[in-house]
């Protein structure tokens, strides 16, 4: 019962995770080709908070490939922006949740800025070039209210995961 | 609880050290970086470290190093070099029903600038930056870049 719980509600997680993700590719907020800024990361970090960092980490990995499938961008210059975005991104979440130095804020906030700098990586493979380097900084800077931002959406979902999973059991 | 707490105040300080130092960063590089006249700009394709096309602005000359690799369904020798309208037309990777687009782009050699006038791509990032005398034009769908740079020495190696 349990069990079966827990897929429903990650293939919800993932469902979501993919609409926000396109959603997000549609809105050019920071002038950096194929850049975005990560608020489908918000996921990500609910469901390391909620499950575990492996279940987080499958979840991204596939909203990823499922995203470029979607959007018919496999294997693209983009996708393999987003990619190394991502799993940077959850890397750094999982190792400073690890920590338990840094509440969920702050790890929705190194979580952004580590994904701008994966974007920024794979970005510079994709064009051999480290011109993209010089977006960074721009890119660096908005990701803190990005984080901010995600980082209070998720505390609240907690809170309310909380209580909500409290009365299921 | 108490940890909680402070957690709480420790995430307050991390977003605000973070908050200045990249702020700060960003506030630098705007001022600082490319206040040089460019002496050229480099037209770049794929992930090659090669130019495609130089743009001298000191000697007002456009170079074409080598073609692109087209495939031969489409008619013309890419990239072109139009000297009276000052534009170069690169085929670009983004495609439009399975049609490679192409991106075009504008120099001027008085106002040491190139801009990318005509491309397709999702959200149109690289054209909406606009003229530019030394920031990176970058069209990461189409992979094609322009960069300027500011000394000639390191061509004549």
């Amino acid at each position: 019962m349990k069990n079966t719980r827990k897929m429903v509600l990650l293939a919800n997680f993932l469902a979501i995770a993919i609409v926000l993700n396109i959603i997000e590719s549609a809105i050019p907020v920071i002038p950096v080709p194929g850049a975005k800024l990560g608020f489908a990361n918000v996921i990500t970090l609910i469901v390391l908070y909620v499950y575990s960092f492996k279940d987080s980490s499958i979840l991204t990995i596939s909203r990823v490939f499922l995203v470029s499938l979607l959007t018919g961008k496999l294997l693209g210059p983009v996708f393999y922006m987003s990619i190394s975005g991502a799993l940077l991104a959850m890397l750094a979440m999982g190792f400073f949740k690890k920590l338990n130095f840094f509440g969920i804020l702050g790890v929705s906030v190194l979580g952004s800025v580590f994904h701008c700098i994966g974007q920024v990586i794979g970005g510079y493979f994709v064009i051999g070039s480290t011109a993209i380097v010089l977006y960074l900084p721009i890119m660096l800077f908005l990701s803190i209210p990005a984080g901010v931002v995600t980082g209070l959406i998720a505390q609240r979902f907690l809170k309310v995961w909380q209580t909500w999973n409290k009365d299921i059991k | 609880m108490k940890n909680m707490n402070q957690q709480k105040k420790r995430d307050i300080i991390l977003v605000g050290l973070l908050f200045v130092l990249l702020g700060g960063i960003f506030l630098a590089f705007r001022l600082l970086a490319f206040n040089e006249d460019a002496a050229q700009a480099r037209v770049y394709y794929g992930n090659s470290n090669d130019p495609i096309v130089t743009i001298d602005f000191a000697k007002q000359t456009v170079t074409r190093h080598y073609d692109q690799d087209v495939p031969d369904a489409y008619a013309e020798d890419y990239p072109l070099i139009n000297l009276e309208n000052q534009t170069i037309t690169l085929l670009g990777d983004y495609t439009v029903n399975g049609v490679r687009q192409i991106v075009v782009i504008k120099y001027d050699f008085t106002k040491r600038s190139a801009q990318i006038i005509e491309e397709q791509s999702p959200n149109n990032i690289c054209s909406r930056e606009g003229e530019s005398t030394g920031w990176p034009l970058i069209c990461l769908p189409n992979r094609v870049r322009v960069e300027f740079v500011t000394d000639q020495g390191d061509f004549t190696v």
